[in-house]
């Protein structure tokens, strides 16, 4: 008979149900909160809902073609022509019904390929590719339709649909183009020219290794060079694109010759502006694009109304092609716009809108006022926006966009804070915000709540209101922590306590800088917040903690990809501190090799994919002259360290210090042995599933059944225990003081940034079985600060205790996810407790806390019933994800979550 | 790959939703890529259709004589925008 874990642990008298606070109900208990969007958008949100992930060679084709007849040209104007054409040449759709318009390309969610960035995958995969396409015969109606529905990945190539990473479909009349312009950059893309000088590194060897161990999860460089920050939209909202081609041209005349007392790069400013023209022009034909097919489309149009609509479409994208925005319609189409133009111009993931309530506010603030507008029309507007948001999507390889990103795009926006004078900042747009992520849930933009002590009752609990529907959002981050993180990383840069209060969320929970403008619009004058900094989540990606920690026990080789990854250390390990010293001298080691592989592959994509467009957005690249690659951005410290699994890492080291140090009931060797032999369990892999209860017995081995009973009752964090939290306070200290020991390439300090986004899924499926009683290949603990499913027995607030034993502020972040069962938080004293248990995090110095307020077995039932949910939302760790579209890996560990019964 | 008969895509009333499928201006429904064309079909500009569109190998890339830099194009692209469009 197969026995599971969960059935041993049950016979030993240990509570396996994983809830605390109570009993959750036999039946399915459905989320409180449930509203619908306007009719309109419901039908736009039902299209996208049955709409396949799309990628198109439109524009690879267009980028390539001019740039590679621009050969020998400046590098900055060769970039921003090839972009200028591409963007010329992007076929514009228009969907019917849409008030918002626009898009990556002409299908509804779509993206394309940049082989310029990396093309080495489509090479690799150039015969599987030209198979399908080849191989594919007509197909039947039947067989597409049934590809048309359920979950927009296409995971397996269809009829004249080819899937690429296991996510895109490409047509297969796209795919010999794929591969022609793929072979173009073969040596001349950022992928391939960076490798060339990374193989200088004298320890690349390592990175190699590190990199097939999974010890790390991935490059940034080339991968996704930009992101995890937040944009600014102010320069267009008030110069329009037509006022900022002039301000580029006053620049030329006074720069063109000129060094400006700079010998190295003064001169660069000519071509940064000469480039930031031609991107400029390419964007204006683009969105002039979009009124010829407005009103092309509207010609032929027999429906009265919808003939309406795309003139005003017309007249709308026609103006704000070139002046500032008149309305708040406008003000939202061209933010929306900006957002898109960015995504194309490079390989993105969580360009965050940042505080777009605040930004917009002017717009709303006098289209009110003047009764050009009601509340429902921008509710309407707003879910309008959360739906084109949605359709975004990052074309990626498989390990970057399913193995670290589950398919997400983290437009993070945030919410609340504090002005630039310190007073609260949310306002009643930031409200209708709250209300359109209630009525049009869907996973984009995610919210963020940057919550101050400050702000009013009355917005707070319609942010738990907008927690209650199920989906996640908002997430909960600590305004006050995240000045002073910001005040500490980029005072150096001339950070201001004024100028820290404008930081924004970017991506999953990456503590982004910011900075406030003075907007004018009809002669009144407001001081809005923008992104101001580099990108974040960029440089050192992602460490398996727990991976690092076997390797300290195996002596640096890897028993799974048999190889020896780190130089041995040959130390016998005889005692705690050696152990723990060891632990730290090998991580250090894998952040330089990290790091300076990272910082090569930057700076190749500096010097030849240099941003244009996203530049000129961020203060103060116009002012200067210079793109973000070369520092014309205002803070450039934004590098990091990012870790992954630090609970199973600390949990680990825990029932080592415990077991075999302090009470010396086993050996180290003891302790390994039961590693290697996964406790005598099966692997993951052999069972299915990648949650801990499931995993099952290898009949017969009964030889680790104690050692794996005493891992698993040793300490765990999570419950307030001093034993445990004195291993992780070390740690955190020591961790977010040596990430700063190292240097980006914009030779500024890197800092910690710890959280897990979904890489505990694969970074644990490449990690044996771990001291703390995890079985091997199983998802590690997710985000930073959660505590391991099962394993905080003491309740939410001796969680938080465990959580805050170390100064937050020291990191970029922290995370900590909570399932919490819908009757815990059921009518206005539910609600009131939610917020009182986030208040008490935040109060104890708590960064980030985010909420999963769904009955386990309802996703249980979707998982084993896909197609009935396909709407089903699900934070995961920093974003909010449709349950079809996450791999299992993830399904498993948010089933295995500790559900809180009462808070 | 080259094949030559019409489908959904090639018709300049197809509004495209994804890989599968878009939506016919005509009609207002959902109609999937790969089934037969309507009487009303109406040849949306690519360069398959176009005179300068020259040589195409069995795999529909050919060269492109439109412009000056004598580059290769692709039968399916779409040239909607493209200055150098001719419709054969």
């Amino acid at each position: 008979m197969v026995k599971k874990l969960a059935d041993i642990l049950e016979e030993k008298g240990i509570n396996v149900s994983f809830q605390y606070g109570g009993k959750a109900p036999d039946e399915i208990v459905d989320r409180e909160i449930k509203k619908e969007p306007h009719p309109r958008v419901k039908k736009l949100k039902d299209q996208y809902l049955n709409t396949l992930s799309s990628a198109s060679m439109e524009f690879p084709y267009w980028y390539s073609r001019k740039f590679m007849e621009l050969d020998g040209e400046v590098p900055e104007i060769r970039r921003a022509a090839a972009l200028k054409h591409a963007f010329s040449h992007i076929t514009p759709t228009i969907w019917p019904g849409e008030l918002l318009v626009g898009g990556k390309t002409y299908h509804y969610r779509g993206s394309f390929p940049m082989p310029w960035e990396s093309e080495g995958y489509f090479m690799a995969k150039e015969d599987e590719l030209y198979q399908n396409a080849l191989e594919s015969g007509s197909a039947s109606a039947g067989e597409l339709s049934k590809f048309g529905s359920g979950g927009g990945n296409v995971t397996e190539s269809f009829g004249e649909v080819t899937s690429i990473a296991g996510k895109f479909g490409m047509r297969n009349e796209d795919i010999p183009a794929l591969i022609k312009c793929a072979r173009e950059w073969v040596g001349k893309s950022v992928d391939d020219r960076s490798l060339k000088y990374q193989k200088m590194v004298p320890e690349y060897d390592i990175k190699e290794k590190l990199m097939r161990s999974v010890v790390c999860m991935f490059d940034s460089g080339f991968t996704l060079p930009l992101g995890r920050e937040v944009i600014n939209y102010y320069y267009p909202l008030q110069y329009g694109f037509g006022g900022l081609i002039d301000i580029a041209r006053e620049k030329i005349a006074e720069v063109a010759g000129e060094a400006g007392g700079d010998g190295i790069i003064g001169m660069d400013r000519l071509y940064f502006y000469q480039a930031v023209i031609l991107v400029l022009e390419g964007i204006q034909t683009w969105i002039r694009n979009y009124a010829d097919e407005a009103r092309r489309l509207a010609e032929g149009c027999q429906d009265a109304q919808q003939k309406k609509e795309y003139l005003e479409i017309a007249e709308i994208m026609d103006w704000i092609s070139t002046n500032q925005p008149r309305t708040f319609r406008e003000a939202l189409q061209l933010t929306y716009l900006i957002h898109i133009a960015t995504l194309n111009e490079d390989a993105i993931s969580g360009m965050s809108p940042g505080r777009l309530g605040q930004v917009l506010y002017p717009w709303f603030e006098q289209d009110i006022e003047a009764g050009r507008i009601t509340e429902d029309e921008v509710l309407e507007l707003l879910e309008c926006h959360r739906t084109k948001m949605t359709c975004i999507d990052c074309f990626a390889s498989t390990g970057v966009v399913g193995g670290v990103l589950s398919g997400n795009t983290f437009n993070n926006l945030s919410l609340g804070g504090l002005t630039k004078d310190g007073e609260p900042a949310c306002n009643r747009l930031e409200m209708l915000i709250l209300e359109s992520g209630i009525t049009n849930q869907c996973s984009q933009p995610t919210l963020s709540v940057l919550y101050d002590e400050k702000l009013p009752e009355e917005f707070l609990l319609k942010a738990i209101e907008c927690n209650k529907t199920g989906t996640g959002y908002p997430a909960w981050m600590n305004n006050q922590g995240g000045i002073q993180f910001i005040l500490q990383q980029y005072g150096a840069e001339g950070m201001t306590l004024e100028e820290a209060r404008a930081f924004a969320i970017g991506g999953c929970l990456e503590t982004s800088p910011g900075s406030w403008h003075e907007l004018t619009l009809n002669g009144k004058k407001y001081t809005v917040p923008g992104g101001a900094g580099q990108p974040t989540s960029v440089g050192v990606h992602f460490i398996g903690n727990p991976k690092v920690l076997e390797l300290v026990l195996f002596n640096g080789y890897d028993h799974r990809t048999g190889e020896q990854v780190l130089p041995p250390h040959n130390k016998k390990l005889e005692t705690y501190e050696e152990l723990v010293d060891t632990f730290k001298e090998y991580y250090e080691l894998v952040v330089d090799v990290l790091c300076k592989c990272n910082n090569i592959q930057h700076d190749i994509w500096r010097k030849q994919n240099m941003s244009i467009f996203h530049s000129l957005c961020k203060p103060d690249c116009l002012a200067k002259g210079h793109h973000i690659g070369d520092m014309g951005i205002r803070y450039n410290a934004t590098y990091n360290v990012e870790s992954c699994g630090t609970i199973n890492q600390i949990n680990s080291l825990v029932a080592l210090k415990k077991l075999v140090y302090d009470e010396k009931k086993y050996s180290l060797e003891d302790i390994k042995d039961a590693i290697l032999n996964n406790f005598g369990f099966k692997t993951a892999e052999e069972v299915g599933s990648y949650s801990l209860a499931s995993q099952e017995k290898v009949e017969g081995v009964d030889k680790y059944d104690q050692i794996h009973s005493d891992c698993l009752m040793a300490p765990k964090y999570g419950n307030d225990d001093p034993y445990a939290d004195a291993v992780l306070k070390d740690y955190e200290d020591w961790f977010c003081a040596m990430c700063r020991d190292f240097e980006s390439l914009y030779a500024k300090p890197l800092y910690a940034c710890q959280i897990s986004v979904s890489t505990h899924g694969p970074q644990g499926a490449a990690t044996l079985a771990s001291a703390d009683g995890r079985l091997a290949g199983t998802t590690y603990a997710d985000g930073s600060m959660s505590a391991y499913p099962g394993t905080d027995r003491e309740g939410p607030y001796a969680l938080f205790s465990s959580a805050t034993c170390w100064d937050q502020t020291q990191s970029q972040n922290s995370q900590m996810n909570l399932k919490v069962h819908p009757n815990a938080t059921k009518g206005m004293e539910g609600s009131k407790k939610l917020l009182e248990l986030t208040r008490a995090y935040m109060r104890r110095g708590g960064f980030h806390i985010q909420y999963n307020i769904v009955d386990s077995k309802v996703l249980k039932e979707a998982q084993k019933a896909p197609e009935e949910y396909r709407e089903l939302l699900v934070r995961v760790a920093g974003f909010t994800q449709y349950w079809v579209e996450i791999g299992k890996q993830i399904q498993d560990e948010v089933i295995a979550r500790t559900e809180y019964e009462a808070v | 790959m080259a094949k030559t008969a019409f489908k959904h895509s090639d018709c300049r009333n197809f509004i495209p939703i994804d890989v599968a499928k878009g939506i016919c201006g005509l009609t207002n429904q959902n109609i999937l890529i790969d089934t037969q064309v309507c009487p009303k079909f109406k040849e949306v500009a690519k360069c398959k259709n176009c005179s300068n569109f020259k040589d195409p190998d069995e795999k529909m890339i050919g060269r492109c004589v439109g412009f000056n830099d004598d580059y290769w194009a692709y039968g399916d692209l779409k040239g909607v925008l493209c200055e150098k469009y001719q419709a054969k």
